[in-house]
């Protein structure tokens, strides 16, 4: 399969690259302060349980944090090519337009799902860790809710969606990295701002969507997807499509 | 024989408006090193970039192997290598890893690896990320990469820019071996004349966008020494003739032609005239749009 071919070519790019050690780090630090607190004052009275500990990580982290780390590994990909004068030489290989944007697109993706991964593994051990000093926790005596664990994750990752799809055409877009940052991280806090205001229209506003998530993600009697989220999904497409059909019939590559 | 590469009025302008290529007609044929001469400026890189599909060729024909470009993309990319511009490597990778990414692509044996390491002398470079290598080893791994699935087409855009003399000979010298061995056909673009000279089998000049000149290097040389002459008129040209019998004269339109070859040549006709009482009207190397090109070629090495 090319596809997987391109996909394995662009994994061996991010090597020794920021990427790895940004997911790393951006999954840490929310589990890293669950961590201190159980550690330093377990005296408080924490609301106990496996759901709801996962629950405020997600929540938390879903606020501006997670966000904020999408942006910036969205446009790590494509800035290797550009700060490595290495475009041309991409365009200038044997590989399809479409298998060039997608093993990026995917390329990103995995990444961010790496992000994830080590998030809900960093998440299990902030709770467990400290239950070994501290026996009222009662982590390591109760099993965790996968299904629940895999809805939270789910619904987060389907609500970064439309945000994925913006950065990675923004990154495609300028070769300078801080243009597509900058303007993602405007519209994050912009966006958030408007959250804020509770304006009518905020659940079309792809940058408010993760926080609209983050809302109403405590409440499990509730539809799979929210409206919202069908949103991040649509915009989803859009956004591919139109990123798509720019690099396509861009008229100078490289 | 067969092109390779042939363009027919290929045209092209910027977004700004500004016309880079005026109908172009490339001709490389199979087997040659074609030298693709030109000032800084002159449409070469331009060129090279629309026959890579870098820039989407607005007018005229490009077909490279006997095929059209715009529906053949990536067939006719499988069979050619390419260098464009400055080195494109990943400087956070070793020598083996920026082959590996392009060895997954063309999906080339593993071995292959060692053997372009070792045909460009990079062998020993270990654990080393391209960042720390120097300019000409840079430009020694772009082309292992070029090099890297045995292309049937080099196309080496000035790739001895940047290069200390040894490691321009010994880039002209790979070129002219992979040549002669694997039948490789090469075309190399460079502003610098003698150095195409030294190598190319073919030569085309571009200037300003307009193809000034193409063909073998024995008739450009043919070319230069007919175009850069040197014009005398007198009182009698045929007993200036006489006189001047030592250099080979042409008559043409009451005048005498002879090739010119420096200045200090003009200065002894000009006295031998002079002694023997010819009155002298007119005594002046031709200079036309050829011979300009090259002195802006030739005096623009660095």
């Amino acid at each position: 399969m090319n596809l997987i071919i391109s996909i394995k070519a662009e994994l061996i790019k991010t090597k020794r690259s920021a990427s790895f050690w940004l997911s790393v780090i951006g999954a840490a630090v929310i589990p890293v302060i669950f961590f201190l607190a159980y550690t330093i004052k377990p005296e408080h009275n924490y609301s106990s349980g496996w759901n709801k500990h996962l629950l405020q990580g997600w929540q938390v982290f879903n606020a501006f944090l997670l966000p904020m780390f999408v942006i910036l590994i969205c446009s790590l990909i494509p800035q290797i090519e550009y700060k490595n004068n290495t475009w041309k030489q991409v365009f200038a290989s044997p590989q399809s337009i479409s298998g060039i944007f997608f093993s990026k697109y995917l390329t990103i993706l995995m990444m961010i799902l790496f992000l994830f991964l080590l998030f809900n593994i960093f998440m299990i051990l902030s709770a467990i860790v400290p239950n070994f000093f501290f026996s009222k926790f009662s982590f390591l005596s109760s099993s965790i809710d996968w299904s629940e664990m895999l809805r939270l994750n789910f619904k987060t990752f389907v609500s970064l969606l439309a945000i994925i799809s913006i950065q990675y055409w923004l990154s495609l877009r300028f070769r300078n990295f801080i243009v597509p940052i900058g303007i993602g991280l405007a519209l994050l806090v912009t966006a958030l701002i408007i959250y804020q205001f509770r304006w009518e229209h905020v659940y079309k506003v792809p940058y408010a969507l993760p926080v609209l998530t983050m809302e109403v993600i405590r409440d499990t009697g509730r539809p799979i997807l929210e409206n919202h989220e069908w949103n991040s999904a649509g915009y989803f497409i859009l956004f591919t499509v139109l990123a798509y059909y720019d690099m396509r019939y861009r008229k100078e590559r490289g | 024989m067969q092109p390779v590469i042939q363009t027919t009025n290929l045209n092209f302008s910027f977004s700004n408006g500004v016309k880079t290529l005026h109908d172009v007609n490339l001709l490389v044929p199979k087997g040659s090193i074609y030298g693709f001469l030109g000032p800084n400026g002159a449409g070469k890189t331009t060129t090279l970039r629309l026959l890579l599909g870098l820039l989407k060729n607005q007018q005229g024909k490009l077909e490279i192997f006997g095929k059209d470009f715009s529906f053949h993309r990536i067939e006719i990319l499988k069979r050619l290598g390419s260098l464009i511009e400055q080195p494109s490597l990943y400087l956070h990778l070793t020598a083996r890893e920026n082959l590996e990414i392009y060895r997954l692509i063309y999906r080339t044996k593993k071995s292959r690896i060692d053997e372009v390491l070792k045909i460009v002398g990079l062998e020993n470079t270990g654990k080393k990320k391209a960042k720390q290598f120097s300019l000409g080893m840079k430009q020694r791994l772009s082309i292992a990469i070029a090099l890297l699935h045995q292309p049937e087409l080099l196309i080496l855009d000035e790739p001895t820019n940047g290069l200390d003399p040894n490691g321009i000979i010994e880039t002209r010298e790979l070129i002219k071996k992979l040549n002669k061995e694997h039948g490789t056909t090469v075309i190399v673009s460079s502003h610098i004349l003698n150095e195409v000279e030294r190598m190319a089998s073919h030569v085309g000049i571009i200037h300003k966008g307009k193809m000034l000149f193409q063909g073998t290097l024995g008739e450009l040389q043919q070319m230069k020494t007919r175009q850069t002459s040197l014009e005398i008129e007198t009182n009698n040209n045929e007993a200036a003739a006489q006189l001047l019998q030592s250099f080979t004269i042409k008559s043409l339109n009451g005048k005498l032609v002879l090739p010119f070859e420096n200045k200090e040549q003009v200065a002894v006709i000009n006295k031998m005239l002079v002694q023997n009482d010819f009155e002298v009207y007119a005594l002046h190397p031709q200079q036309n749009d050829l011979e300009q090109l090259f002195l802006d070629i030739t005096s623009s090495n660095s």
